[in-house]
């Protein structure tokens, strides 16, 4: 798995299970947590076995991003648009939720295939909530004009507490991403996948990508940023996208990628700490094989026994031999 | 916030499957072959001095070498579908075998099927109770070196099973847990939490030898089952039909009598033609769990009863904790074998 997937897989699974088997009425109540401090939590009673309350609790947003009603702006439009009529916003959400939505499973379409696209787009509601700010930008960008009363820098959050700065102009969006990371040899990995990152960019294979860049300190678009907010400790990463870059299907996967960049970088931080383990343990066994082979010790008791049966001992040797 | 305030993860790794989800949850959320199909293809070729076109090799392949790896049934249906990926099963015999593949699989765990971040999470883990206390200490290398989680906890997954039982009216974690594994079955007193290490009395029957002899069984009946699907239908068999009996003559006599109540059919379709077939799951469905009640009709070696196992094992534990141990016991519910204890309960 090279890139992380949009829709979440427990998620999807329950609903496909709960789907399959809508005329037998249970009592689910699950409740989980995704990278990036996104809760959900599930629940279906048996007094109403086509009704499911999913709740999803969202990162705690960092001051400067925009939040409205408890949701970034543009969430209950993205979420109408997306669900349409088999999903209800509850207002007030439930205790200590950002969103609580309520699902007819008895209004999902009847053909297979548009309903399993429905049930991955449920299962995908952290792209479609937490993306949504995102996805306004660049849908006006492929329009190639800018959202009217928005000038200058734009917060969006990504992480507790920590947000990703959007410059929206009507011909590119700036995408930059302040990298921070708790652990020293994280840090130390981050900073050099991300300038492989970049390098790995300019091969000609890569030619369309979005362009890629990455600094020590913050680049110029942040100059009107908050202070707090600058305080990056793996570096600055800043992505221009163009309106090729979120022509039509491409949209979905963009404003994906763009809004998981961090869990995307810190996935990969791990995954290379992992290897570099495996490539420690092999070495290390093929070591120790070199020092088993070298111990002058262990050969020569091997040998010992076929010695002495074909070669008499002096009464010395034979002394110095039942010694050792 | 901190992982305090976050659901713990567990990972319960087994021989045969894994069982991952969040504390606070009735159920795990994914429960997993334990196996790893890895594509050993680009791997080797990294020891060549020509890394860069190692590295465009790879790039116009469409994979990472270290990240094309699957887990789980994946895992099966890509071993299935192409045969450039090996497949590695990390824990034999209740024990770590191979730490590569078991790291993968942690890997894969926590980023592709909880997707959660492990620096966010406390972890409860499990082992065997007959684990070296290296491998301990390497589970908890991995776990704090490659994913740095804030805290672990390696649980015996026999206490565990204990304290499932643990209620707020039975307030108890003393018992004697059989816990039948896949490939490992264990007999461990548990005394107030504490497992008495020195009486763990282990069985060479486990979860696979019943799914094997159901195997040899129909086998020798001659069921039409093609050879290479043989093994995945008599586990199947196992985990849908098999139940325990408390006597076993009459138990045929009831199979005589009603065919059609007690024999149930399998159907599948040929991996290799595509034709349909279908077989009966006879006697089998009793017989195979009575393996632990009467080994002489699986294996020559072994003999010994489950019960006269448990009669040893508490034997064997220190006196003052033997009037508790003969009270209660439990079945881990490990495996679904459906070992129905008060069979043992009669046997004594």
């Amino acid at each position: 798995m090279i890139l992380l997937q949009s829709h979440s897989r427990f998620l999807l699974q329950t609903l496909l299970n709960r789907v399959q088997n809508l005329e037998k009425a249970v009592e689910l109540d699950y409740h989980w947590v995704e990278f990036d401090d996104v809760r959900y939590h599930i629940l279906v009673s048996m007094k109403n076995p086509n009704a499911l309350l999913l709740s999803v609790s969202l990162p705690i947003p960092p001051p400067e991003a925009v939040f409205m009603g408890g949701l970034p702006f543009g969430a209950i439009e993205a979420i109408k648009a997306a669900y349409g009529v088999a999903v209800q916003i509850l207002d007030p959400p439930r205790d200590g939720f950002n969103l609580t939505l309520k699902l007819n499973l008895g209004k999902l379409p009847p053909d297979e295939e548009h309903r399993y696209a429905l049930l991955v787009k449920i299962a995908s509601v952290r792209e479609v909530v937490l993306g949504a700010p995102l996805r306004v930008v660049l849908k006006h960008l492929s329009s190639r004009t800018v959202i009217p009363g928005i000038d200058g820098l734009l917060a969006i959050v990504h992480r507790s507490k920590e947000s990703f700065f959007l410059d929206p102009q009507p011909d590119k969006v700036t995408v930059v991403f302040p990298m921070r990371f708790k652990d020293s040899i994280d840090i130390a990995f981050a900073t050099s996948f991300l300038q492989e990152f970049v390098e790995a960019r300019r091969t000609a294979g890569l030619n369309n990508a979005p362009s890629c860049l990455w600094s020590p300190t913050p680049p110029l678009e942040l100059k009107e940023a908050p202070a707090e907010a600058l305080s990056a400790n793996a570096g600055f990463v800043s992505f221009v996208i163009f309106p090729r870059h979120v022509e039509g299907k491409k949209l979905d996967r963009t404003v994906w990628n763009l809004s998981t960049f961090h869990a995307y970088v810190s996935y990969h931080v791990k995954c290379s700490e992992g290897f570099m383990h495996t490539r420690m343990r092999r070495r290390v066994e093929s070591m120790i094989q070199a020092l088993d082979r070298a111990k002058p010790g262990v050969e020569g008791r091997k040998k010992s026994p076929n010695s002495r049966s074909f070669k008499r001992l002096s009464l010395k040797e034979a002394r110095a031999n039942s010694i050792s | 916030m901190d992982a305090t305030s976050r659901p713990a993860v567990v990972i319960d790794n087994g021989s045969g499957y894994t069982k991952m989800g969040f504390a606070g949850n009735v159920e795990p959320c994914f429960i997993l072959p334990s196996v790893v199909a890895v594509n050993e293809s680009f791997l080797n070729q990294s020891r060549a001095p020509s890394s860069k076109a190692n590295w465009l090799a790879q790039h116009s392949a469409g994979v990472m070498a270290d990240l094309d790896f699957f887990i789980g049934d994946e895992a099966l249906a890509k071993s299935r579908s192409s045969n450039t990926y090996n497949l590695s099963y990390p824990i034999k015999h209740g024990q770590v075998d191979n730490w590569d593949a078991m790291e993968r699989y942690w890997q894969q765990c926590i980023f592709n099927y909880l997707r959660c971040d492990p620096e966010d999470h406390y972890f409860l883990l499990t082992e065997s109770p007959l684990t070296a206390p290296e491998s301990r200490e390497y589970t908890g290398e991995i776990m704090f070196e490659t994913f740095n989680v804030p805290g672990l906890y390696i649980a015996v997954n026999s206490v565990l099973a204990l304290a499932a039982g643990y209620t707020t009216s039975k307030c108890e974690m003393t018992g004697v847990v059989v816990d039948a594994g896949d490939g490992a079955t264990y007999v461990v007193p548990v005394a107030d939490g504490y497992v008495i290490g020195s009486s763990i009395k282990s069985i060479p029957i486990a979860g696979k030898d019943v799914t094997l002899f159901i195997q040899q069984l129909m086998r020798e009946r001659g069921e039409n089952v093609p050879q290479e699907d043989s093994f995945e239908v008599a586990r199947k068999a196992k985990e849908m039909h098999c139940y325990t009996c408390s006597d076993i003559v009459k138990e045929f006599n009831k199979h005589d009598k009603e065919p059609a109540k007690y024999i149930k059919q399998w159907r599948g379709i040929k991996p290799k033609t595509g034709a349909p077939y279908s077989c009966d799951i006879g006697y089998e469905r009793f017989l195979g769990p009575e393996v632990f009640f009467n080994p002489e009709i699986y294996s020559s070696d072994f003999s010994t009863p489950l019960p006269a196992v448990i009669d040893k094992c508490i034997q064997s534990a220190p006196i003052d904790t033997r009037r508790a141990l003969y009270k209660v016991k439990y079945p881990s519910s490990r495996e679904k074998i459906a070992l129905i204890f008060d069979l043992v309960q009669n046997s004594f």
